[in-house]
C-alpha cells in the first residue's frame, strides 16, 4: 500500500514547490555491463510475439537499444518453435515487438509455455509461464452523486482454494487509446470473496467504458509491483529503492501470459 | 514506605551486591539537600556544594540534589553555579547529620543566561559519567533555528557523535544507531515519536522543558531497551512562589505557559501549549484561488502540543510529582477525487513518588503511561477506510538510591512494562456486505529489567562503575531473556588530565518499522517474537579529558566501537503499511560502528562555544542484501564538523552563529534503466535499475546559522526578540537525487536524462517575540 507515501509527498511538495531549490548535478556511474531485456506476453489467439532489447546505463542516448543477434524459441507442448527476428509495430495497440513467429498461442489452462533467448555474447535468458483460468466479470454498476458524475463498481469472485492476483484496467471508448484506470491487486485480504473494486467519481453520463479483469500470474503481479517501486523511488525521498523482480532468468523481464474478461458498459 | 521492607522486596538484587549492606557505616556527617533557583525556584543540576578549606566539594545531580562527606568540624560551605550569585556561610559539622537547602539568587546581570553548559569545566572534566551531552533549554533559546523554532533535540545534534538523518530533521543518530535505537524518557516515561512534520520539529516545547541529558555510551545500568542513546527529558517544574506567564510569537507558531503555586510551599503547576498557525493562511489562500484551474489546493496541516507538571511536597521526605504530555499532527487533503485526513501524535502520563529514607537513602518510583498512535481516514460517498497503528505502556519503575560509605554508592531498581501493539489495523467499509475488510494485528507483550550498579571510590585518583542489568520480554509464547555488564572507570592522571573508558552491553525488545531516513508517522513499533529476535548491543569507549588555557578550555578525545547485533531491514519493495504477516518483511542482519569525536569547548567569559569533529565509520550486513556484502548505512559520516560560538555583545544583546558540515549522506541511485512496454504500448516507461544500497554519496552538507538575541526592557517583566537567520549563505544542501527524463517538446519521446538535486530550505530568515511576567 503506498498511500502513505503519496500523503508524504502531498506534503512535501508545497515546500519545495515554494523554495524551487532544484539544480542539474553531475553523477558519476559505475560501469554498466548491458544485460537482455525481454517482454513477452502471450495471448490466446494472437501470434507469438517478443520484444528483446537490452539495459542501458542512465546517461547513455536514449535510442532503441537492439540485439539483432538474438535468438529467440519458444516451446510448447514438446515442440520448439522458432521467433524470427523481425523488429515491427502493432499500430493498434503501439506496441513494437522485435521477435514473431505466425503460429498461433492456443494454449488451455494449465499448459506450460517455454522461452528461451540466447546471443552471440552468450547471454541467455530463460522463462516458463502457466496459462491461467479467466475470472469472470459477474456485474459492473454505477452510482451518480449530485452533480452527475458516476463511480464505478466492478464485481467479480475471488477463489478461495488459491492465491490469485488481477490487473483491472478501465479504457473509455477504445482499448486502443491509453487506459483511464489501471492497477493491479492480490487477494490477501479478500480471498475467496466476491471483491468490488470501485472508483472515484471520475465518470459522466453517456461515458463509454470497457472494463478488463486480468487474471495475472504471481510472479507477474510481483514485476509488475517492483517496476512500479523502482519507478517510485527514482524522485520520492520517502519511498525504499527497489530490485526488479524478474519472471526470466540471465536477464530482466517478463514473459507471461494475458487472459482476462473484457466487458463493455455506457454510463447511463 | 519503611526502608528494611523496600529492601526486602529488592532482596534478590542485593545478593548481587559485592558491598554488603552490613558493612555501611557511618564515618562521617553528611550534608545533604537541594540547590535551587530563588528566582523560580527550579532545582540547578551542576552546581557546586563545596568546603574549599578541605578540597572537598560536590555536584547537584539532575533534580538538584547534593550530598556531602565531613568530618567533624567548623568550615564554610560555598555553593556556586554560573550566573547566580554564590553563597558562603559557615557550618560545623558534629556526628549528627544535616539537611541544607539554597536558593541561589540571579546574577543580576540580564545576559547571564548565557550559559552554554550547565556544568563547569573542571566538574565535567571530573565527573564519572563519560560520553554524555547535556542541554539546558536556555541554552537552546540562544540558538539560531529553522523558522525561529527552538528545538533541543536539533541543538544536541551539533554536539560530537550525534548527527541528523537530513535537511531539518530532528531525529538522532548516535554513534552510528538509528533512531529507532534512542529511549527517549520525558520525566521517566517513554515518547515513542519524538517528532512532528517529517521530524522537521521535535515535540519538547523549550518552555515546557528544563534540561536535556544524552548518554551516547557507557551506559548507567538503570537504562536499557535502546540500543544507541538514552536521551533523558525533564520538564520544568512550575514556579513554587509566583505565578508567571511566559510565552513567544513566532513565524510558524506560538508558545504559552503559566506556571504558580497552588499551595503555599507545597504545591505548583505548570501548563504549557504550543500550535502552529501556517494552516490558517494555507486556508486563506485555497479560498482565494478556489475555482482556479490551474491551481492545486495546499494541504491543511498543523500540530499543536500541551505539556502539564504539577508538584506536590507531601513532607520534607516526600514529594509527589504528575507529568502529562498530549502531542497531535494533523494533515487534511482533498481534491475532486481524493479526500484524505492522516493525524498522529503521542500521549504520556507520569506520576513519581520521591521518597528520602534519611540522608543516605532514597527511592524514585514512577507509574507512567506513553502512548504512539496514527490514523489514516478516507471517505468517499459510502465508502469508508481506516488505517491506524498505535503502541500503548503502561510501565512501573522504582530506583533506589543507598550510599553504603563514602566510597560506595549503591543502585538498585526495576522496571515493568506492558506494551500493547496495534499494527496496520484496516478498515474498510461501504453501504453492504460486499465492501467490507478488516485486518491487521495486535500484540500484547510484557517487557522488564532490574539492575544494581555501584559507584566506588578506590582512590582519590580512580573511580569505578560497575553495574548488572537483567532484562526480559514475554510475547505470543516466546521469552527472552538478556545479561546486560555496565563498566566504565575514571582515573585522575593528573589535575587537569583524565582517562576515562566505559564498556556497555544494552539488549532492545521492540523495533521501528520504518524503511526510510525520514522520521515518519506512518513508522510503527514491533515486539520481538518467536521469529524477531531483540537487538543486542557492545559498544567501549575511550576518552582523554584535558583543562587547557587555566581551565577556560576542556579538550576531551573520546573514541568507541560498537557491535550491534540482530539488526532489522527490509525486504526491497517490502509492503510495510498493510500487512498481516509482516516479519516476512523482515531481514536479519548485523552492524557495526566505530569513530573518534574530539570536543573543544569553553562556556565561561564573553565568548563562549564549541568545536566538534567526528570522524566515524557505520556498517550494516544482511545476507539479503548486496548479495550479502556490508554496505555503509544511510547516515555513514565519514566527518561531522560542528562550530557554534555564542558572543555577549553588551548587557542587552548576544550574537550567536553555528557552523555544521558533514560528509554527505549514503545514498541508493539507478545505475542503468530499461524500457518496459508493458501490456500497452502507449503506457511505455523507463524503469530504473537500482544495484548496490547506498553506494552513492550526496553531496557534502554545510550550513551556517546566524542569531541575535536583543533583550528589551518592558515596564514589567522580560521580553526578547530573538533574530535567527538559517542557511546564511544560502547553501543548497542536498535533500534527495533523482534522475529525470527530458522528452522531445512535441514527439514527447525521451532525448536525454539528467541528474536532479532537490533542496529543501535556502536562506530563511526569522524572529520571534519572547516574553515573561
Amino acid at each position: 500500500m503506498k498511500l502513505p507515501n503519496t500523503l508524504y509527498l502531498l506534503l512535501l511538495l508545497p515546500l519545495l514547490a515554494g523554495c524551487n531549490l532544484q539544480k542539474d548535478i553531475d553523477v558519476v556511474l559505475p560501469p554498466h555491463k548491458p544485460v537482455l531485456v525481454v517482454e513477452g506476453y502471450l495471448e490466446y489467439g494472437r501470434p507469438l510475439r517478443i520484444t528483446v532489447l537490452e539495459s542501458s546505463s542512465y546517461f547513455d542516448e536514449p535510442e532503441v537499444p537492439l540485439v539483432p543477434d538474438a535468438k529467440a524459441f519458444i516451446t510448447y507442448k514438446g515442440r520448439r518453435i522458432a521467433l524470427r527476428y523481425q523488429p515491427h509495430a502493432d499500430p493498434v495497440y503501439n506496441k513494437y515487438y522485435t521477435h514473431r513467429s505466425d503460429e498461433i498461442m492456443t494454449g488451455q489452462p494449465g499448459d506450460m509455455y517455454t522461452l528461451d533467448v540466447s546471443d552471440n555474447q552468450g547471454r541467455k535468458v530463460t522463462a516458463t509461464t502457466t496459462i491461467l483460468p479467466r475470472v469472470p466479470i459477474d456485474t459492473i454498476e454505477w452510482r451518480f452523486n449530485e452533480k452527475e458524475e458516476a463511480l464505478l463498481l466492478t464485481s467479480f469472485q475471488d477463489d478461495p482454494d488459491k492465491a490469485n492476483f488481477y490487473r483491472y484496467v478501465v479504457h473509455r471508448d477504445s482499448v486502443e487509446k491509453a487506459s483511464a484506470r489501471d492497477f493491479f491487486v492480490n487477494d490477501n485480504l479478500t480471498n475467496g470473496q466476491r471483491v468490488s473494486i470501485g472508483s472515484g467519481y471520475n465518470y459522466r453520463k453517456n461515458d463509454t467504458l470497457i472494463i478488463s479483469l486480468y487474471h495475472i500470474e504471481q510472479k507477474y503481479y510481483d514485476f509488475l509491483t517492483s517496476t512500479s517501486d523502482a519507478k517510485n523511488a527514482n524522485g520520492n525521498p520517502f519511498a525504499q529503492p527497489s530490485r526488479i523482480k524478474s519472471t526470466v532468468e540471465g536477464g530482466i523481464g517478463i514473459f507471461t501470459n494475458l487472459v482476462y474478461d473484457r466487458k463493455m458498459v455506457i454510463i447511463k | 514506605m519503611h526502608l528494611p521492607s523496600y529492601l526486602l522486596s529488592l532482596f534478590l538484587l542485593l545478593l548481587l551486591v559485592k558491598a554488603p549492606l552490613a558493612q555501611a557505616q557511618v564515618v562521617n556527617a553528611t550534608i545533604t539537600g537541594q540547590v535551587r533557583s530563588a528566582t523560580d525556584r527550579q532545582p540547578l543540576p551542576g552546581a557546586t556544594v563545596g568546603v574549599p578549606q578541605l578540597g572537598i566539594g560536590t555536584i547537584t545531580d539532575a533534580k538538584g540534589m547534593y550530598r556531602l562527606e565531613l568530618p567533624a568540624g567548623t568550615y564554610t560551605l560555598q555553593v556556586s553555579f554560573i550566573g547566580y550569585e554564590t553563597i558562603t556561610q559557615p557550618l560545623t559539622v558534629g556526628r549528627t547529620n544535616q539537611e541544607l537547602d539554597f536558593r541561589l539568587e540571579d546574577g543580576g546581570n540580564m545576559l547571564q543566561e548565557v550559559v552554554v553548559e550547565a556544568n563547569t569545566l573542571r566538574q565535567k572534566l571530573n565527573t564519572n559519567q563519560m560520553s554524555v551531552e547535556q542541554l539546558t533549554s536556555t541554552e537552546a533559546k540562544l540558538l539560531p533555528a529553522l523558522f525561529g523554532e527552538v528545538d533541543l533535540l536539533k541543538t544536541l545534534q551539533l554536539k560530537p557523535g550525534v548527527q541528523s538523518g537530513g535537511e531539518g530533521a530532528s531525529g538522532l543518530y548516535v554513534r552510528g544507531g538509528g533512531p529507532d535505537q534512542n529511549l527517549v524518557l520525558l520525566d521517566d516515561a517513554v515518547i515513542y515519536n519524538p517528532s512532528h512534520l517529517f521530524g522537521f520539529f521535535s515535540v519538547f516545547n523549550p518552555d515546557a522543558v528544563r534540561s536535556v541529558e544524552l548518554y551516547k555510551g557507557g551506559f548507567p545500568a538503570q537504562f536499557g531497551g535502546r540500543l544507541s542513546s538514552v536521551v533523558d527529558v525533564e520538564l520544568n517544574k512550575g514556579n513554587p512562589d509566583n505565578y508567571r506567564v511566559t510565552g513567544g510569537l513566532g513565524v510558524i507558531s506560538s508558545r504559552l505557559t503559566l506556571e504558580g503555586p497552588l499551595v503555599k510551599d507545597k504545591a505548583s503547576f505548570i501548563i504549557s501549549g504550543r500550535r502552529t498557525y501556517s494552516d490558517v493562511f494555507t486556508r486563506m489562500l485555497n479560498k482565494a484561488n478556489e475555482g482556479s484551474a490551474d491551481y492545486s489546493p495546499i494541504p491543511d496541516y498543523y500540530f499543536y502540543d500541551l505539556n502539564g507538571k504539577f508538584n506536590y511536597k507531601l513532607s520534607r521526605k516526600d514529594e509527589l510529582t504528575f507529568s502529562s504530555y498530549y502531542g497531535r499532527d494533523f494533515f487534511k487533503f482533498s481534491d475532486a477525487s481524493f479526500k484524505v485526513g492522516f493525524d498522529w501524535g503521542n500521549t504520556m502520563a507520569s506520576l513519581g513518588w520521591r521518597h528520602s529514607f534519611n540522608a543516605r537513602a532514597f527511592v524514585n518510583t514512577t507509574v507512567s503511561t506513553s502512548s504512539y498512535q496514527y490514523t489514516i481516514a478516507n471517505q468517499i460517498d459510502v465508502f469508508s477506510l481506516r488505517l491506524r497503528s498505535d503502541i500503548q505502556d503502561f510501565t512501573l519503575k522504582t530506583d533506589f538510591n543507598l550510599i553504603l560509605n563514602e566510597k560506595h554508592h549503591l543502585k538498585i531498581g526495576a522496571v515493568a512494562t506492558n506494551h500493547s501493539f496495534t499494527i496496520g489495523r484496516l478498515n474498510f467499509d461501504g453501504d453492504d456486505d460486499r465492501f467490507s475488510v478488516a485486518t491487521g494485528n495486535s500484540f500484547g507483550a510484557i517487557e522488564f529489567g532490574a539492575y544494581v550498579s555501584d559507584d566506588y571510590e578506590v582512590n582519590p585518583l580512580l573511580t569505578l562503575n560497575y553495574g548488572l542489568r537483567f532484562s526480559g520480554f514475554s510475547n505470543s509464547g516466546k521469552n527472552y531473556f538478556g545479561v546486560e555488564p555496565r563498566a566504565s572507570a575514571k582515573y585522575n592522571l593528573t589535575e587537569t588530565l583524565v582517562l576515562k573508558g566505559s564498556f556497555a552491553s544494552m539488549m532492545q525488545y521492540i523495533h521501528l518499522v520504518a524503511n526510510s531516513g525520514a522520521s515518519l508517522p506512518t513508522d510503527v513499533w514491533y515486539p520481538s517474537s518467536p521469529n524477531v529476535k531483540p537487538q543486542r548491543s557492545q559498544q567501549v569507549a575511550f576518552g582523554a579529558s584535558k583543562l587547557l588555557g587555566k581551565g577556560k578550555y576542556l579538550l576531551t578525545n573520546e573514541v568507541y566501537y560498537k557491535w550491534m547485533h540482530n539488526q532489522i531491514d527490509f525486504r526491497d519493495g517490502a509492503n510495510l503499511f498493510v500487512n498481516d504477516s509482516l516479519e516476512n518483511e523482515f531481514l536479519f542482519g548485523k552492524g557495526e560502528s566505530y569513530g573518534n569525536e574530539l570536543y573543544l569547548e569553553k562556556i565561561q567569559g564573553r565568548t563562549t562555544g564549541w568545536i566538534g569533529y567526528t570522524l566515524s565509520w557505520t556498517y550494516r550486513q544482511f545476507a539479503d542484501i548486496n548479495d550479502g556484502r556490508r554496505f555503509p548505512n544511510r547516515y555513514d559520516r565519514r566527518h561531522d564538523i560542528s562550530v557554534v560560538l555564542l558572543h555577549k555583545l553588551n548587557k542587552r544583546i548576544s550574537l550567536t552563529g553555528a557552523f555544521v558540515y558533514g560528509t554527505g549522506n549514503a545514498y541508493s541511485l539507478p545505475v542503468a534503466r530499461f524500457a518496459m512496454q508493458d501490456i500497452e504500448g502507449r503506457t511505455a516507461s523507463i524503469v530504473p535499475i537500482y544495484s548496490d544500497r547506498n553506494s552513492f554519496r550526496l553531496a557534502a552538507y554545510h550550513r551556517l546559522d546566524l542569531g541575535l538575541v536583543l533583550k528589551m526592557k518592558p515596564k514589567r517583566g522580560e521580553s526578547d526578540l530573538t533574530f535567527s537567520i538559517y542557511n546564511a549563505y544560502n547553501r543548497r544542501n542536498p535533500y534527495f537525487v533523482y534522475f529525470d527524463q527530458i522528452n522531445h517538446e512535441t514527439e514527447k519521446t525521451p532525448i536525454a536524462f539528467k541528474a536532479k538535486q532537490v533542496s529543501l530550505f535556502p536562506v530563511i530568515p526569522s524572529v520571534t517575540y519572547n516574553f515573561k511576567f
